[in-house]
């Protein structure tokens, strides 16, 4: 089999793998969002009564196209029906390109939506050079005879290395890579983390700061709970002598051995108090002693 | 959920809340805070007056005044409250420079006794009227009902359902930035407020492509949320605020506050991806097309707010999301335009 053979084979499988995959993260949008209104991609550029039946007919039309590329790759479609559906997806490519740059110049902010959620990055040359290439590819398997299976071991292997490379090229041209690698191993910082506070209050109370303080607290439960940022707060009424006074708890918001600083302070000033030695009391009950990191107490 | 001693598990705006112990919690939790983080600045210090929360003095720094409009001239305008003491009134020059603003730009004698206003004081001579405002009021909200003649909005489950009327002059100019007046969708307008509902005249922004329970996904943050964060700052009217109060609700409250106000928002989490904050927490807010900044508590949760993803195109084009929901005294202050309906706006968090 000769290269240009070989590398006319490979856009086959290629172009049908994008396109039906394309296809498929807009029908999961579609679904998650519930709605075919929002413009995504060059469907902004229509009118809103406009989007919806276009955003149906592309997603018909990647289907149709993904599915015939495949059924027509054979001996099954070869002929006019095999030369329709790559003539198809090579204009289908070729107006997605001029698409694109008019999107660019009238919605900047707009991504190409080609891949649904993962195509949100404003369109620039990587999305464009990607488009005219596959649209490139796509006419470039016209006159392609139907495919036959690799008659070596070899020749087999060519294949695959062509594919390779080429699904690395497509990727190097394609920002949903780096949205779908943020997306795998994205853990969310903590000051967007919902924490319940019963959480919070448990890890409290089984931290080495609640346990020298807890002889000064004179409620169950605290008086006031607010959360700013990673850190939440709980303030519990407290007597220190003849005083009254609240002991204030900031727990940074970690699953596992919370940070936790505290501070006393006069309950009608707010002024803060120093520090005595307080007589040590359980007043719940403690599961057993863990190590507990270095903490500050201010 | 955790509920707090003898509280309220809400935040401060829900019902039964009053201006006094907003503020009193406001001022208590940051002082609670310093003491865990900064006891020299709780002590008192230059900068850090003791007892001070930090926040702007409400009879110093802001520029705005509300009221009724008791008398006007082509040179003084008289505002205070019908039936307060007599001697409560406040006067106001009023200069050639003077822009009044009822339902479109006028003259101030086109103001009315008994209109609500908001006046805007000049920035160097506190007795002269810089901009003035009257009868404005604005519906941010979730269209629950539209026939030809009105529409109903919902603003939130702590707020009364508004009524609005479009007037067919404006209809044409609302149905460009507003093409889906369906139920579900969202709507914000500016317009008059009388005793029937808003006459909706001007569109606040863009609308919204998606329905209200169908937000998108904000780009994903990775690492720590920056400090500073920019976007759109709105204003709300007041309802139940103490007038001139000065605050923002914030539309990432911590959900487990609880506030009943977040039963309107459908999903827990809006567009932008802010961090969580309480009522209390302070914010840097800078008004990026004037430079001004000042710090302002958070008084309240922005359930509807958050639900917008719109950009504020008062100077360039902001990112995405409404990062603050001001009050009008806030907004007002920090030289926004109750008219455009936003500022193009940078909070920064944790001062």
């Amino acid at each position: 089999m000769l290269l240009v053979d070989m590398i006319q084979t490979v856009q086959i499988p290629l172009l049908s793998a994008l396109l039906l995959s394309g296809c498929a993260a807009k029908i999961m949008r579609i679904l998650r969002v519930g709605s075919m209104d929002a413009g995504l991609g060059p469907t902004a550029l229509f009118p809103m009564r406009l989007r919806r039946p276009v955003a149906m007919a592309m997603c018909a039309l990647e289907l149709g196209l993904g599915i015939g590329l495949i059924l027509t790759a054979g001996q099954i479609g070869r002929g006019a029906p095999a030369t329709c559906v790559r003539l198809g997806t090579g204009l289908l490519f070729l107006v997605a390109a001029c698409s694109l740059l008019e999107l660019r110049a009238a919605r900047p902010d707009v991504g190409c939506g080609c891949f649904g959620d993962f195509s949100h990055a404003p369109v620039n040359w990587r999305t464009l050079t990607r488009a005219a290439l596959l649209s490139l590819a796509a006419l470039a398997t016209i006159d392609l005879a139907p495919i036959e299976q690799p008659h070596s071991k070899g020749s087999a292997l060519a294949l695959l290395g062509l594919l390779g490379a080429e699904l690395a090229l497509i990727a190097a041209l394609s920002p949903e890579l780096g949205e779908a690698l943020v997306r795998l191993g994205y853990s969310e910082p903590c000051e967007l983390r919902v924490m319940p506070a019963d959480r919070t209050l448990t890890a409290l109370r089984r931290s080495k700061q609640w346990r020298r303080h807890a002889g000064l607290v004179t409620a169950d439960v605290p008086a006031d709970v607010w959360r700013e940022l990673c850190w939440r707060y709980l303030v519990f009424p407290a007597r220190y002598g003849d005083r009254e006074a609240e002991i204030v708890f900031a727990v940074y918001l970690r699953q596992r051995r919370p940070q936790i600083h505290t501070a006393l302070v006069d309950a009608a000033t707010g002024q803060p108090l120093a520090w005595a030695v307080a007589p040590a009391r359980t007043p719940w009950p403690i599961p057993r002693p863990r190590v507990l990191p270095l903490s500050k107490n201010l | 959920m955790l509920k707090a001693r003898g509280d309220r598990g809400c935040c401060d705006r829900c019902a039964g809340a009053t201006g006094a112990a907003d503020a009193a919690r406001i001022a208590r939790r940051r002082l609670l805070k310093d003491a865990v983080f900064r006891p020299q600045a709780v002590h008192g210090g230059p900068d850090h007056p003791a007892g001070h929360a930090g926040f702007p003095d409400a009879a110093r720094l802001p520029r705005s005044v509300t009221g009724t409009v008791l008398d006007v001239s082509p040179h003084v305008l008289v505002l205070g409250e019908p039936g307060a003491r007599p001697g409560s009134e406040q006067r106001f020059t009023l200069s050639s420079d003077t822009a009044t603003w009822r339902g479109s730009l006028l003259e101030p004698t086109a103001l009315r006794i008994g209109d609500r206003a908001v006046v805007r004081l000049h920035p160097t001579r506190r007795a002269v009227a810089d901009r003035i405002w009257a009868n404005i009021g604005r519906v941010t909200g979730t269209i629950i009902e539209h026939s030809s003649d009105y529409m109903i909005v919902d603003e939130g489950a702590t707020r009364q359902r508004q009524v609005v009327v479009i007037p067919p002059r404006a209809a044409g100019r609302i149905q460009v930035r507003f093409p889906t007046l369906q139920p579900g969708y969202l709507i914000d307008i500016i317009g008059l407020r009388g005793p029937e509902g808003l006459e909706g005249v001007i569109p606040a922004t863009s609308q919204p492509a998606y329905p209200a329970d169908r937000i998108p996904e904000a780009p994903l943050v990775s690492g720590h949320v920056p400090d500073a964060i920019s976007g759109s700052a709105t204003w709300h009217e007041p309802d139940g605020e103490p007038p001139g109060v000065l605050g923002v609700a914030y539309p990432a409250l911590d959900p487990e506050t609880g506030c009943v106000e977040e039963a309107v928002a459908g999903s827990a989490r809006g567009y932008a991806r802010m961090p969580y904050l309480a009522v209390g927490s302070a914010l840097l807010v800078r008004n990026d097309c004037n430079g001004a900044s000042c710090v302002l508590p958070v008084t309240g949760c922005a359930p509807v707010a958050r639900q917008f993803n719109d950009r504020c195109v008062t100077c360039g084009t902001s990112p995405r999301g409404r990062v603050a929901d001001l009050t009008e005294a806030s907004f007002v202050a920090l030289g926004g335009e109750l008219d455009r309906g936003c500022f193009n706006a940078t909070i920064t968090i944790g001062r």
